[in-house]
């Protein structure tokens, strides 16, 4: 064993770097959210109030972006999940030769640029955009169908952007399953559906878990996608709380909103961990 | 066992749902090389026409090389100090020389629990008031911490794999401290730091949230110029610089597959 001095100089600096650029800095930001913001002015001097944080749960405003970011972090949850599973399950217990590329093919868009990837949904999703132009000339549609600036377009390009995690954290789940379990409940003459139900499902559920509040999380903290397929107006957590910095200059309504937007996320996983540690009681 | 394999294995439906998915998520990555070639500002179906202009455009526009410039500066610095000051506290971390090693490593992963963008907004507020705003450093140090999880992580998980008494029988044999980790620990994670060092530089290639808040005149980003530039409007040579990124990541994936069996880390 190494000792302990050792240890703390290997340590330290990591630990000095962290301190100093992470936790600082977020603990800071604690007393200026509850400061009052007077336009054209900054930080009222000597005040401190409680406002910001009121209006996050009075404000209707505020309450409809809130929830529609919760609604949004759901319904990709969701769909990640739909999508994801059958991917997953091809990748794990499909054809071993089919494994690496499968797998590759997934992480290839996960590693490409959250910008590049967004503005390939603009490409596809805009008035003149790919999926428009195509609905018209095949003579379906007359007019362009509003896909982006709205919750379809949002939808559409967070699931296809955190579809990967979901992909690989089951995955991983699937390949956990004892394929013995499943083999003898063939065996034992259940349908393919019924091992799937009673075996492999439950079975794979701490990683179904897993994978949700990662995307969920992911979810209801994206900036970028949001702001790329949602424009200005269309507004969630995240690119409110960059409105509030970058237009409105009002630090102490974007800091509450940072804190309830942490809150949220941090509450989410300790749920979730509180779940599997039950679960973990149960077996 | 065979005909038991075959009936819990994924069926007909279940692998076309399946390619299908994969469709899906490599759909916007070919619309985006096609949108690149299109003489057309927006793409159409069938293509109007072939160019290379928009490559031309970007390759020749000091403003895109600045920022690719900037972008490579702070991936590379980032990921360089993450690796040295991660590795080295995963290394503490595994030799067990320290008490709370879970809480120490909590800690170390909170950057990756925390939204990037309260990251960013607490870091200008902090930046704003030491004086550090549009500072080379500070946007360094920022990438470092938004980067090092990664490096902690794969190197965490690799050092779980080796065995003490290897390198504790490296000691007994005559070797330095340091000379029994560089020669006999080193070499057992080498795979796990480059994943690691892989994440950490794609990350930091990738940031937007934590970036836009804190870059001063002339330190824009690529990934913040692509961002800011569609807010003003679609111009295919974002289209083109974009095609560019999804060339060198295609590239580095591949070689890093072939290197070091990088699905093995995702």
């Amino acid at each position: 064993m190494i000792r302990a001095r050792h240890g703390l100089m290997l340590l330290a600096p990591l630990a000095l770097v962290l301190t100093g650029f992470f936790l600082l800095p977020v603990l800071m930001m604690l007393p200026t959210s509850f400061r009052e913001y007077v336009p054209g002015v900054g930080l009222a001097p000597g005040v401190w109030t409680l406002e910001n944080y009121v209006r996050i749960v009075t404000d209707d405003y505020y309450r409809e972006v809130i929830w529609r970011t919760l609604g949004l972090g759901s319904f990709v949850t969701l769909a990640c999940l739909l999508l994801g599973y059958p991917l997953a399950y091809l990748i794990a217990r499909g054809p071993e030769r089919w494994r690496v590329p499968l797998i590759l093919l997934v992480v290839f868009p996960m590693l490409l640029n959250l910008v590049v990837r967004s503005f390939g949904w603009i490409a596809l999703l805009a008035n003149r955009g790919l999926v428009n132009n195509l609905l018209i000339q095949l003579g379906l549609i007359a007019t362009p169908l509003k896909l982006m600036f709205n919750l379809t377009g949002l939808m559409i390009g967070l699931t296809h952007i955190y579809l990967p995690f979901m992909v690989l954290m089951l995955v991983a789940a699937i390949r956990n399953v004892p394929r013995d379990v499943e083999a003898a409940a063939a065996t034992l003459g259940s349908s393919r559906m019924h091992v799937f139900a009673s075996v492999t499902l439950p079975l794979s559920a701490p990683g179904i878990l897993a994978g949700s509040i990662l995307v969920f999380v992911l979810t209801i903290s994206a900036l970028v996608t949001p702001r790329m397929l949602g424009g200005p107006t269309y507004k969630v957590m995240a690119t409110l709380i960059y409105d509030e910095y970058m237009q409105l200059l009002d630090w102490p309504s974007g800091s509450a909103l940072s804190f309830a937007l942490t809150f949220m996320a941090i509450g989410v996983i300790w749920l979730s961990s509180r779940l599997t540690r039950s679960w973990a009681g149960m077996a | 066992m065979s005909a038991a394999e075959n009936d819990t294995g994924p069926g007909l439906a279940v692998t076309m749902a399946a390619l299908t998915v994969i469709v899906f998520l490599q759909v916007p990555v070919v619309v985006v090389v096609l949108a690149a070639f299109s003489t057309t500002s927006y793409l159409t179906i069938p293509p109007q026409g072939v160019t290379l202009a928009w490559f031309g455009k970007v390759l020749g526009d000091p403003v895109y090389l600045s920022a690719i410039r900037m972008s490579l500066i702070l991936a590379c610095g980032s990921t360089l100090i993450s690796l040295v000051i991660g590795s080295a506290a995963a290394y503490a971390l595994f030799r067990k020389a320290l008490p709370g090693a879970e809480a120490i490593t909590s800690f170390l992963m909170a950057p990756l629990i925390l939204p990037a963008v309260v990251i960013g907004v607490a870091l200008l507020q902090y930046y704003s008031l030491s004086g550090l705003r549009g500072s080379l450093v500070g946007l360094l140090m920022a990438h470092v911490v938004i980067t090092v999880p990664y490096v902690v992580r794969s190197a965490l998980a690799s050092l779980s794999g080796i065995d003490l008494a290897v390198e504790e029988a490296a000691r007994v044999l005559g070797a330095s401290g340091f000379e029994a980790f560089r020669l006999v620990t080193l070499p057992l994670i080498r795979p796990g730091l480059v994943a690691g060092a892989l994440f950490a530089f794609i990350t930091s290639l990738d940031n937007v949230p934590v970036t836009i808040f804190l870059i001063g005149a002339n330190q824009t980003t690529l990934p913040v110029l692509i961002f800011s530039s569609v807010e003003m409007g679609v111009d295919p040579s974002v289209a083109a610089v974009s095609t560019l990124l999804i060339l060198a990541t295609g590239i580095v994936l591949l070689i890093a597959e072939r290197r070091a069996g990088f699905h093995r880390f995702v």
